[in-house]
C-alpha cells in the first residue's frame, strides 16, 4: 500500500506532465521546516507526493464528511504557460476563475497557481513588458496570498536558467502541503471526534472507525511523527477493549459479530512482515477473528514504538496485550481448540523476545526487566502445552494427544516469508548479535518443533527456563528467578535427574528461609527431601526430613511420617558414615530449625571458684512432634574478649536491663603529667553493631558457618526432649580462671551434630566468671582480758588449696602470752591446771580439704601486769600457714582484768598504807592480800580484818586494803628514801575457783615521814561573829630533822568567807633556823554566817633569792603531801551573825 | 474483591498473609514473595527522587489470572494485594483505596502496646477487618 500525499493539477495538463516526474522527484529531496499548529513543536518533515488530475469526487466526500485523509488531495495546482496578457484576460482567467470558485465551493483554499515561462528570449530582447502575466495573476487572485501564485522558467528549455526557480516552485510546493495538513488534520480530528461520539449509534461500525482512525495515524508516520501515530493506535486499542469488556453483550454493537470468529488459526504476531498491510486489507475486505485483529493492532503499535527506538516498551506492553486479549477471547466467548491460546502466547513472546534479544544492549537493565517475565511466561505456556500434549518427562503422547499436536501445528501457522535481513537493515538499531550463527528458528518454527517429541519439548523447556532464571537474575530479581528454579528443579524431578534439581531447591530454600517465609519453606523442604531420597543421599536425607518433622506450617501427619523417616535413616546413617562431623563432612544442622533455645541460666553462685562444678539450666524448646532422644547437649563457652575496665562497665550495665544495649565506654584523658584531664563516657560504633536488632532481621541459613571451640563445655549426654519446652541441666567443671560467655551449643545425636548460629539473648549471652580462692586464716575474738584465760577462734578457710596430709599451722605468740588448744568442755571443769600453755602452738590441720572452713577454738593467757597501768596490753601471734611463706602477724590487745593504786595517809606521825583495787571487765574473785617490805627496820602492819571468803570484784566495785605502815625513826628518809612495798592478791575467775592466780604490784613509798606539823588556832575561841576581826594564830612545829629552814606559809582562804586584815598579811616568811616551833599570828573577818572552814594554810619551801648571782629570785617549792601535817585541816568554826546594832 | 492481602515486614519476612481461597494459598505466596523483587527495584529507584514520597508503587506484575499491586509505609512496610485480573470493575482507585485502608489497620493494629515491632501481627481484630476489606464490603 503507497502512502502518498495526493496533489492535482488543472490547467494545462500536458505541461504539467512534463514537468511531473521532476517536481515528484524534487520534493522529497529536502526537508522542509513545519510550522504545527497549536504551539506543537516545528519539525523538519520530508515530503513524499503523487499527482492526480483535479476531480471532484473528493471533494465532494470532504464536503459531505466522509473523506480520509489519506485519500484527500492535500494540494490543488493549476498550471498554466500563458505568457501574453491578452491571451490570459480572454481564456485563461475565466479558467482560473472556475476553478478557485469550484474550490471554494468545497471549502478548500489549498491551491497554488503555476505559471510556466517559456519566455523567448529573442522577442523580449529589448522590450520589457510593464506587466507580466504573472503580475497580473496575483493582481486578480492572489490579493492575500500572493505566494500561491508562483512562475518558474520552464525547466525543459531553459535548463540552466530554470534552476533557482524550480527550486524555488519546490519549496513553495512543500510549504503549501504542510500548511494544507496542519489544516486539514484540525480537521479530520474533529471528523474523527464527531464519528466517536455517535458510537453507541446503531449502525456505527467499529471497522469504519478504525480505518478512520488509522488513516490519521498513518499520516502521522509518514510525517515522521510515530508517537501521534501510536497515540492513534492506543486510543484505537483501549475503545476496542472497553466495548468489548463493557458493551459487549449489547446487541447495538452489531459490529461485533465480525470479530466473533471461530479462532480456527491462532498465529501469532510478526514483527518481521514484510507487507505491513496485508492484514489492513484482510480486514477491510474479508474480516478477521479477534486475534488476528488484535496481532495486528500490536504490531503495529510495535512497529512504531520500533520506529521510535523504543524497544523495552515493545516488551513492557507483551504481557498486557496478551492478557487483556485472553480477557477478550473469554468475553467473546469464542470457541477455541484446547491450548490454541497458549500457542499463540508463546509465539507472541518469543517474537517480542526475539526481537528484544537483537536489539538489546547487556547493561540496558530496563528492556531485560520486562523480557524476564516473558520468558517466565514463554515457559509456562510451554510446559501447558507439553502437559496438554503428554510431553513431560515420563510421559508419552496418546494417539489422542498426538491428534491435538497435528490440530496445533497447524493453527500455530507457518511464519510469514521471512526477509528479515531487509528488515533488520531498514533499521539501524537493530543488529544481529552473531552474523555467523545459523538463523534463529521463527518462534512458531521452534514451538512446532519442540511440540514434535519429548526430547525436543525438553530441550526447549530446559533452555527458557534458564534463559527466565539468567534474566531475572540479570535484573536483581532473585526472588522470581528462585521461584522459575523451583519449577524448573520440578522439571528436573520429573527428569530423574534430582541432583539437577537440588541446587535449585536449595538456593531457594536459603532465599525462603532468609526472610523467614516459613510455609513456602517447608514446601521446598519436601522437594527437597524427595530430591535426596531419590539421589540416596541418605545424611542429606535425614538432615531434611529432621528439618520437616519441625516444621509448624506443615500437617502433623506429615510431619510424623517424617519424623519416623528421620529416626529410621538416622539409625542407618551409624553404618554408613564412616566420618567424624565437620563442617566439610556436613553433618552439621543448624539447631534453631530444630530447637529454640530460650535461655540460658548458671545455677552456680557467683562467684564460681575454680574447679567447681558448673551448673547451667538451658530452656530448650524442642519443635519435633514427637519425644526424641538426644545422645549430647554440649554448651560451650568462650572467653569474655573485653579488657578490665569495659567489663567493670559492663557489669554495672547489666544490672539496669536497658543500657546494656549500648556498648558504653569510659575514656580518660590524661595530662602530660599523667594527672587526670577529662573523664568521659563514649558510645562509639554503633553504626557496625546496631545497638537494637530485631528478632525477625536474623537471617536463617541452610547450614551452619561456624564452630566455635568446644573445649570448655557444660554438657548432659543421654536426654529424652519433648516437643515443647524443656528444662535440661548441664554440667561442666570450672577450669580456667576468667570471664567467660557462652557461644555455641551443640546437640548430637548419632552422627548429626546440631549447631546454634548464636545464642539468641536479648542482647549478649549470659557470661559467668571463673575465679579461685585463696586460703586464709584469720583468728576471732572478743574483747581480751588479761590474766585470765581466754577464748579465741582461728578460723581456717582452706580455698581452693589442696592441703598436704601433714599440714599444720604454727602460732608464735610474743612474750607472756601464752597459748593452748582449748579443752573441751567437760575436761575444763576436771582440769585445774595451766597446763598446754606454750608459747608456740603447733596446729595440725588434719584432713584438711580444699575450701573446707574450719574453726578451731583456742585459749590464750596473759600474765596480769603488775604496774597499775590503765592502757591495754598489746601483744601479737605470728601465724605461719602452709600455703604462705611469710608470717602473718596478727596483733592482740589485751585489757587488764583489775588494777591495784595505793595512797599513803598522815595521822600526825603515823603512817597508813591503802591499796585500792578497783574491779575492771572481769569478774573476779580476790583472796589472801599480803604486802611485804623487806627493807630492815620497815614494819607493815596489816588493819584489815581476816575473812575466809574471797572477796568478789566487778568493775566499778573497788576493794581497799589498809595497812600501817612503821619505819624505825634513825632510818626514816635519810637512809632509806625509798621504800618499796610489795602487794599480792590471789584471784580466781569464778568460772574456775580452784585456780588461784597470783597478782602483785609494787609500790614505791617516798616522803613518808612528817616534818612540820601545822595547828592554827582562831581566837576568840569558837564563837565569832560575823564581821568582827578574829584572831588567827598559826603554829608550826618541827617534828624531825630536816633541811628545810625558810618556809614560807599562806592562807588560803574564799574570799566570800574569810578576808584577812593587813597588807599582806596572807602571806609570810618564817626561818625555823634553831627553832622547833613558830607561831604567827593574823587578823581574819568572817564574811558569812553558818560553820565555816577554817582557813587552810599552806607551807612550802622557801629560798631566798639575791644570795648569789644565779638566783636573783626566791623560789617557793610545795612539799610533798606526806611531809607536812596539817592537824586542824577541815576544821569549821560558828560564826553567828552580828550585834544587831551593827548592822 | 482482592485474592490476597499480605503484610510484609522491613525484612521481607511475611507479616501477615490473608488469602481468599486456600487452595491456591501456596501459589499466592509464591507471587507475594515474588512481588517483593519489584517492590526492592521501585523503592530503589525512588531513592534517588525527591518527589518519590508516594507510598503507592502501582502494579508490581501482572499474571494471566491475577494482578499484584504494591505499597510500601515509610518504615518500610510493604503491602502486597493480588487482586482477580478478570475482574475489570476493579479501578486503580479502588486498589488505592484498599491499600489506604489497609494502611489504616496496619497503623492501628501496630499501636497496640502489646505488639513487638517485627512480630506477626495475630490480632483476630485486624485479621477480620482485612477479611472484610478482601471481601470487598469496608
Amino acid at each position: 500500500m503507497q502512502i502518498k500525499p495526493i496533489i492535482t493539477y488543472s490547467g494545462s495538463f500536458p505541461l504539467f506532465r512534463s514537468l511531473e516526474a521532476q517536481i515528484l522527484n524534487a520534493i522529497p529531496l529536502d526537508t522542509c521546516e513545519w510550522r504545527r499548529t497549536f504551539q506543537r513543536p516545528t519539525k523538519h518533515v520530508r515530503l513524499e507526493a503523487q499527482t492526480q488530475q483535479f476531480s471532484v469526487e473528493p471533494l465532494e466526500r470532504y464536503k459531505k464528511g466522509d473523506w480520509s485523509i489519506l485519500e484527500h488531495p492535500i494540494l490543488h495546482i493549476f498550471v498554466t504557460e500563458c505568457n501574453d496578457i491578452d491571451t490570459y484576460k480572454a481564456t485563461i482567467r475565466e479558467e482560473i476563475d472556475s476553478w478557485l470558485k469550484l474550490l471554494s465551493s468545497y471549502g478548500i483554499s489549498d491551491w497554488m497557481i503555476l505559471l510556466v515561462e517559456t519566455l523567448d528570449m529573442r522577442k523580449t530582447k529589448n522590450l520589457l513588458p510593464r506587466t507580466t502575466v504573472l503580475d497580473k495573476i496575483r493582481l486578480d487572485f492572489g490579493s492575500k496570498n500572493d505566494d500561491r501564485c508562483i512562475s518558474v522558467l520552464n525547466p525543459a528549455k531553459f535548463e540552466q536558467k530554470s534552476t533557482e526557480s524550480f527550486r524555488c516552485l519546490v519549496q513553495r510546493i512543500r510549504f503549501l502541503m504542510l500548511t494544507s495538513y496542519n489544516r486539514n488534520i484540525a480537521k479530520y480530528e474533529e471528523l474523527i471526534r464527531s464519528k466517536r461520539e455517535k458510537r453507541n449509534h446503531d449502525d456505527w461500525d467499529f471497522r469504519q472507525y478504525f480505518f478512520m482512525q488509522e488513516d490519521l495515524a498513518l499520516i502521522f508516520e509518514k510525517l515522521e511523527l510515530p508517537t501521534e501515530a501510536l497515540i492513534q493506535y492506543d486510543e484505537l486499542d483501549a475503545m476496542f477493549s472497553q466495548f468489548i469488556t463493557h458493551t459487549g453483550f449489547n446487541e447495538k454493537q452489531q459490529w461485533l459479530a465480525y470479530f466473533k470468529r471461530p479462532l480456527t488459526a491462532f498465529h501469532g504476531i510478526c514483527l518481521s512482515r514484510v507487507d505491513k498491510f496485508e492484514m489492513r486489507q484482510k480486514i477491510r475486505n474479508e474480516g478477521v477473528s479477534l486475534l488476528e485483529f488484535r496481532n495486528y493492532l500490536f504490531e503495529r503499535q510495535a512497529y512504531l514504538l520500533l520506529t521510535c527506538n523504543e524497544i523495552p516498551e515493545i516488551a513492557k506492553r507483551l504481557l498486557g496485550f496478551l492478557f487483556s486479549t485472553l480477557r477478550e477471547v473469554e468475553f467473546i466467548k469464542l470457541d477455541c481448540q484446547e491450548g490454541a491460546l497458549s500457542c499463540w502466547e508463546f509465539v507472541c513472546a518469543l517474537e517480542v523476545l526475539q526481537l528484544c534479544e537483537q536489539a538489546m544492549e547487556p547493561n540496558e537493565v530496563t528492556c531485560f526487566q520486562h523480557c524476564a517475565p516473558i520468558w517466565n511466561l514463554a515457559k509456562d505456556k510451554l510446559y501447558e502445552l507439553g502437559k496438554l500434549c503428554g510431553l513431560l518427562p515420563g510421559c508419552t503422547p496418546s494417539s489422542e494427544q498426538l491428534h491435538i499436536v497435528v490440530q496445533l501445528s497447524s493453527g500455530i501457522g507457518d511464519a510469514p516469508p521471512q526477509q528479515q535481513q531487509q528488515f533488520l537493515q531498514a533499521m539501524p538499531q537493530l543488529r544481529d548479535r552473531s552474523p555467523n550463527r545459523k538463523p534463529k528458528l521463527s518462534a512458531a518454527q521452534q514451538l512446532k518443533e519442540a511440540l514434535g517429541s519429548n526430547q525436543t519439548f525438553q530441550k526447549l523447556y530446559l533452555e527458557l527456563a534458564e534463559l527466565a532464571i539468567s534474566t531475572y537474575k540479570h535484573v536483581t530479581r532473585l526472588r522470581s528467578a528462585r521461584l522459575v528454579g523451583l519449577d524448573l528443579g520440578k522439571f528436573y524431578c520429573a527428569l530423574n535427574e534430582p541432583h539437577k534439581a537440588v541446587g535449585f531447591f536449595t538456593d531457594l530454600l536459603r532465599e525462603l528461609k532468609a526472610e523467614n517465609w516459613h510455609m513456602l519453606s517447608s514446601q521446598t523442604l519436601l522437594e527437597l527431601a524427595n530430591c535426596y531420597r531419590k539421589m540416596g543421599d541418605s545424611l542429606a536425607y535425614t538432615k531434611t526430613c529432621s528439618s520437616i518433622s519441625c516444621c509448624a506450617e506443615l500437617e502433623i501427619l506429615v510431619r510424623t511420617f517424617y519424623f519416623d523417616e528421620f529416626l529410621k535413616s538416622l539409625k542407618s546413617l551409624d553404618t554408613t558414615l564412616s566420618a567424624q562431623p565437620s563442617i566439610e563432612n556436613a553433618n552439621y544442622c543448624v539447631l534453631e530449625d530444630h530447637f529454640r533455645i530460650l535461655d540460658i541460666e548458671v545455677l552456680n553462685t557467683k562467684p564460681i571458684i575454680q574447679d567447681d562444678h558448673l551448673l547451667v539450666q538451658l530452656r530448650l524448646e524442642s519443635l519435633y512432634p514427637r519425644e526424641i532422644v538426644v545422645d549430647c547437649m554440649k554448651l560451650c563457652y568462650e572467653l569474655h574478649l573485653s579488657n578490665d575496665l569495659e567489663t567493670g562497665l559492663q557489669e554495672v550495665a547489666l544490672g539496669k536491663d536497658c543500657a546494656s544495649r549500648l556498648k558504653v565506654t569510659l575514656q580518660l584523658f590524661h595530662k602530660q603529667d599523667n594527672t587526670l584531664n577529662c573523664a568521659s563516657v563514649v558510645c562509639d560504633t554503633p553504626k557496625t553493631k546496631q545497638p537494637v536488632r530485631r528478632t525477625s532481621s536474623t537471617k536463617r541459613k541452610l547450614s551452619p558457618s561456624v564452630q566455635a571451640d568446644f573445649t570448655n563445655v557444660v554438657q548432659t549426654t543421654n536426654i529424652a526432649l519433648q516437643p515443647g519446652i524443656n528444662l535440661v541441666e548441664l554440667k561442666g567443671k570450672a577450669t580456667r580462671v576468667g570471664r567467660w560467655q557462652f557461644k555455641q551449643l551443640c546437640i548430637t545425636m548419632s552422627s548429626l551434630e546440631f549447631l546454634s548460629e548464636q545464642l539468641p539473648l536479648n542482647s549478649q549471652p549470659p557470661s559467668f566468671e571463673i575465679c579461685t580462692k585463696p586460703a586464709s586464716a584469720s583468728l576471732e575474738f572478743k574483747t581480751l582480758i588479761a590474766g585470765i584465760v581466754q577464748p579465741i577462734y582461728l578460723n581456717v578457710s582452706g580455698g581452693s588449696f589442696i592441703f598436704p596430709p601433714d599440714a599444720q599451722i604454727t602460732l608464735r605468740c610474743s612474750k607472756n602470752l601464752r597459748i593452748r588448744q582449748a579443752l573441751k568442755s567437760d575436761e575444763t571443769a576436771l582440769s585445774n591446771s595451766d597446763a598446754g600453755f606454750e608459747n608456740v602452738l603447733q596446729l595440725p590441720l588434719l584432713q584438711f580439704k580444699s575450701f573446707e572452713e574450719r574453726r578451731i577454738p583456742l585459749e590464750v593467757l596473759t600474765d596480769m601486769p603488775g604496774r597499775k597501768l590503765s592502757k591495754h596490753h598489746e601483744h601479737h601471734i605470728t601465724l605461719s600457714c602452709p600455703w604462705s611463706r611469710t608470717d602473718l602477724q596478727i596483733p592482740i590487745d589485751f585489757q587488764p582484768a583489775m588494777e591495784a593504786t595505793c595512797r599513803l595517809h598522815t595521822c600526825g606521825t603515823q603512817k597508813f598504807l591503802q591499796v585500792i583495787m578497783k574491779g575492771l571487765d572481769a569478774r573476779l574473785l580476790l583472796q589472801h592480800a599480803k604486802v611485804k617490805c623487806d627493807v630492815a627496820g620497815v614494819r607493815l602492819i596489816d588493819l584489815n580484818p581476816e575473812s575466809q571468803a574471797p572477796i568478789e570484784i566487778y568493775k566499778s566495785l573497788t576493794v581497799t586494803y589498809l595497812y600501817e605502815i612503821q619505819v624505825e625513826p634513825l632510818k626514816a628518809e635519810h637512809e632509806l628514801p625509798i621504800v618499796k612495798v610489795h602487794f599480792v592478791v590471789k584471784y580466781a575467775t569464778p568460772a574456775q575457783p580452784q585456780i588461784w592466780r597470783n597478782y602483785g604490784c609494787a609500790f614505791d613509798l617516798v616522803d613518808y615521814s612528817t616534818l612540820f606539823k601545822l595547828q592554827a588556832q582562831l581566837e576568840p575561841n569558837e564563837l565569832c561573829r560575823l564581821r568582827t576581826v578574829c584572831n588567827l594564830n598559826i603554829k608550826i612545829t618541827k617534828i624531825n630533822e630536816n633541811p628545810y629552814v625558810d618556809l614560807m606559809y599562806e592562807v588560803l582562804n574564799d574570799q566570800n568567807l574569810w578576808a584577812v586584815c593587813g597588807r599582806s598579811a596572807d602571806m609570810g616568811v618564817v626561818s625555823m633556823k634553831d627553832v622547833d616551833c613558830h607561831s604567827i599570828s593574823l587578823d581574819v573577818m568572817p564574811l558569812s554566817t553558818g560553820f565555816l572552814p577554817m582557813p587552810s594554810i599552806r607551807l612550802s619551801k622557801y629560798t631566798a633569792g639575791g644570795k648569789n648571782k644565779a638566783d636573783a629570785h626566791s623560789r617557793v617549792h610545795p612539799f610533798p603531801p606526806g611531809q607536812v601535817y596539817n592537824s586542824t585541816k577541815s576544821m569549821q568554826i560558828h560564826v553567828i551573825a552580828s550585834v544587831s546594832g551593827d548592822q | 474483591m482482592a485474592f490476597c492481602i499480605a503484610v510484609i515486614g522491613k525484612d521481607n519476612a511475611p507479616l501477615y498473609l490473608a488469602t481468599s481461597d486456600v487452595e491456591r494459598e501456596l501459589d499466592l505466596q509464591y507471587h507475594v514473595h515474588a512481588a517483593l523483587d519489584v517492590v526492592e527495584e521501585k523503592c530503589v529507584i525512588g531513592k534517588g527522587a525527591p518527589e518519590s514520597k508516594e507510598l503507592y508503587l502501582g502494579q508490581l506484575f501482572s499474571t494471566e489470572n491475577h494482578k499484584i499491586y504494591g505499597f510500601v509505609t515509610n518504615s518500610k512496610i510493604k503491602f502486597i494485594v493480588v487482586i482477580d485480573s478478570s475482574n475489570i470493575a476493579l479501578r486503580e482507585n479502588e486498589v488505592r483505596a484498599i491499600f489506604r485502608n489497609l494502611h489504616m489497620l496496619y497503623t492501628d493494629a501496630v499501636c497496640n502496646p502489646f505488639y513487638i515491632p517485627g512480630e506477626q501481627l495475630t490480632f483476630k481484630k485486624f485479621d477480620r477487618a482485612v477479611q472484610k476489606l478482601m471481601s470487598g464490603n469496608v
